[in-house]
């Protein structure tokens, strides 16, 4: 049977996203959360392979003690077990200890594993960095912005997104792929899988000591990342009004906006200039 | 945790796909079948069913966010499943016999049979034991004739629980619950009601003509009617306090939108003293029918008398609707009262809400002989 692990994130619902202005990093206590919805994906792909093959999924989470909802979540789907990695010490942790310390836990829970399935990116930062991070702390081939996977024989075969086109790829186990939100579209947890996850959940808690991690080395301080400023954009265009009869001002438009017109649209808007004249 | 994640689980599947089509199936008084297909996997019709016959037996507290999930977004489908599961499914768990349980429950909890309560006649209603349908015993069978009116899931319903008059020489206390399928003989569905509210549920009459069914079909003893209604409606309250909650929730949010977004005197209606007193006062209240209905739920949960409390979250969470769907509909003035505005539905949803499973004044009858009861 397959050894799948998926990790996953809660992130703030995108409605309030409350910051902490001094250390630049999301107040995740208070923010509503919700499951990453690439790691929604990513855990669709395992339930995939667990239907097409027969899989043992352990879906890993870490955060804030309110992030074991997105553990149960995944057991509700059809993950087996769940893990929660939650420290105070490992607040503000980068994406360079944040996948430090997913290996630990990988090493120490799970060591035979077949593949980790991470999302492909967070909603919340967007960095796409501990996927790949975590394939080089676990040594493990790993592929990023997989769309679709194929396991046969030991080898994963992906198709992976490149630019504007798909990369097909083959790997062999173990090994880690990152998923987007491009094919596994999630199910709807059943409510007779809630009360299941519910009844019987299998939930192991750590903390930095469980993982045996020097404190020193988990959380913001350790992080070589450093967030210097956070805000939100502000819109700085003024708007322009354009009077005078309608045929001066679409001559008018047509003047001052028509290169940048007809590059959007593809199209040479100088040949049609008179074309109604 | 368990609590809200069954919020966010239900809200995320019917926003997705009930919410586009809601307006619509309200306006064409369309069932969703399509709908109903997907949530039969996720269990929506087992909700109160004990596993071994095929439901997920949830606790009542999230049985009630369930469907005040569902009626936030569709009151009328919220209804379906309210009905199905606590007055259609929820008085064989109680009442069957093994051998009943195993025969009807499964398919109810599958959504393979939708379920329908049939006690209101053109001369029951409140007095329900003015029930004219009669139940002749014939051999080992029981022959049903009668019309049943405003039966909520009627024009879908596959299975449906009769209440019929066993002994025509004393009706009023003769009246027995019978299982009847909708594919039995003599069994048939009227027209679909043109109703003010709950449009896209397919509210009819069902006629019984010679209906017969095997006497293995009477649920609980014979003349156990009203013990077996009272108890159905009991439970069935709470689920009419959660989609009269789910409704006012959904005028409460909208109004809150509007009135950030609507510019009046140059400036958002939300500014204005009025305004904010209307929604200060609609959180308020809102936030009082939850915890009432809640307590009704735990009183369930922990084999308490829940009745008195399941009226009162109904009355309450049913007359708070109507009032807060008519503020909801005040402040979005004229578009309030146009179609196009989701209000204009929530008023007309929330009224009924008033009125069946026990009418505000039957409610008032149960919670007044409980204090009365109570000694001095």
């Amino acid at each position: 049977m397959l050894k799948l692990i998926v990790c996953i994130k809660q992130v703030p619902m995108v409605s309030e996203l409350p910051w902490d202005s001094r250390t630049g990093t999301l107040k995740r206590e208070v923010a509503e959360g919700m499951m990453n919805p690439a790691c929604k994906h990513a855990v669709e792909a395992a339930l995939y392979l667990k239907q097409k093959h027969g899989a043992h999924i352990t879906a890993i989470a870490m955060g804030p003690p309110m992030a074991e909802e997105v553990l149960y979540e995944a057991l509700s789907l059809g993950a087996d077990r769940g893990i929660l990695l939650t420290d105070k010490r490992m607040a503000g942790a980068d994406t360079l200890v944040t996948s430090l310390i997913l290996a630990e836990a990988i090493k120490k829970e799970c060591t035979d594993f077949d593949l980790v399935l991470c999302g492909s990116e967070t909603s919340d930062s967007e960095t796409a960095q501990v996927g790949p991070q975590l394939a080089e702390e676990l040594n493990v081939p790993g592929a990023a912005y997989v769309e679709h996977l194929e396991i046969e024989n030991r080898i994963v075969r992906i198709k992976r997104l490149a630019d504007d086109f798909l990369e097909t790829m083959e790997m062999t186990l173990p090994g880690l792929v990152t998923i987007t939100t491009g094919h596994f579209h999630p199910r709807y947890a059943s409510m007779g899988g809630l009360e299941e996850a519910f009844n019987t959940a299998d939930i192991t808690i750590l903390d930095a000591d469980g993982l045996g991690l020097d404190p020193d080395l988990t959380g913001l301080k350790s992080s070589p990342t450093k967030i210097l400023d956070v805000y939100s954009p502000v819109a700085n265009k003024k708007n322009t009004v354009i009077t005078g009869a309608v045929k001066k001002i679409v001559d008018n438009i047509f003047d001052t906006y028509g290169d940048k017109i007809g590059g959007t649209i593809g199209k040479d808007l100088k040949t049609h200039e008179h074309d109604d004249d | 945790m368990k609590h809200k994640l069954v919020r966010k689980t239900v809200r995320e599947f019917v926003e997705a796909e009930l919410g586009p089509i809601a307006h619509d199936i309200d306006r064409d008084a369309r069932f969703p079948w399509e709908v109903v297909e997907k949530m039969k996997p996720l269990n929506f019709f087992g909700l109160q069913v004990p596993k071994r016959y095929g439901g997920v037996e949830l606790d009542s507290i999230s049985y009630a966010i369930t469907i005040e999930e569902i009626s936030r977004v569709s009151a009328a489908m919220g209804l379906c499943v309210t009905v199905h599961n606590s007055v259609g499914a929820y008085p064989i768990v109680i009442f069957g016999t093994e051998e009943q349980k195993r025969r009807f429950l499964p398919a109810l909890a599958g959504g393979e049979k939708i379920g329908a309560f049939c006690l209101t006649e053109a001369n029951a209603g409140s007095d329900a034991g003015g029930v004219e349908t009669n139940a002749v015993k014939d051999g080992s069978d029981y022959v049903i004739n009668g019309t049943k009116i405003f039966v909520t899931n009627g024009g879908v319903c596959g299975s449906a629980l009769i209440f019929a008059v066993t002994d025509p020489e004393n009706p009023r206390k003769s009246a027995s619950v019978f299982m009847v399928q909708n594919d039995t003989p003599g069994f048939s569905v009227g027209e679909i009601e043109d109703l003010c509210g709950m449009r896209a549920n397919q509210v009819s009459s069902l006629f019984l003509e010679d209906c017969r069914v095997p006497e293995q079909n009477l649920l609980g003893r014979r003349g156990e009617g009203l013990k077996i209604g009272l108890a159905a409606l009991n439970t069935g309250r709470i689920g009419i306090a959660a989609q009269a909650l789910g409704i006012a929730q959904a005028a409460f949010e909208a109004s809150v939108k509007y009135a950030k977004e609507r510019q009046q005197f140059k400036r958002p209606i939300s500014s204005f003293q009025t305004i904010q007193n209307y929604l200060a006062d609609m959180a308020t209240e809102i936030d009082a029918a939850r915890l009432l209905l809640y307590k009704a739920c735990a009183y369930k949960d922990s084999g308490k008398d829940f009745g008195p409390e399941a009226a009162k979250a109904k009355l309450y969470g049913s007359c708070l609707a109507s009032r807060v769907t008519g503020i909801a509909v005040q402040i979005h003035g004229g578009y309030g009262y146009s179609k196009e505005y989701d209000v204009e539905r929530y008023f007309r949803d929330a009224k009924v809400t008033e009125i069946y499973e026990g009418t505000s004044e039957v409610q008032r009858m149960v919670i007044a002989r409980s204090v009365l009861s109570q000694p001095t």
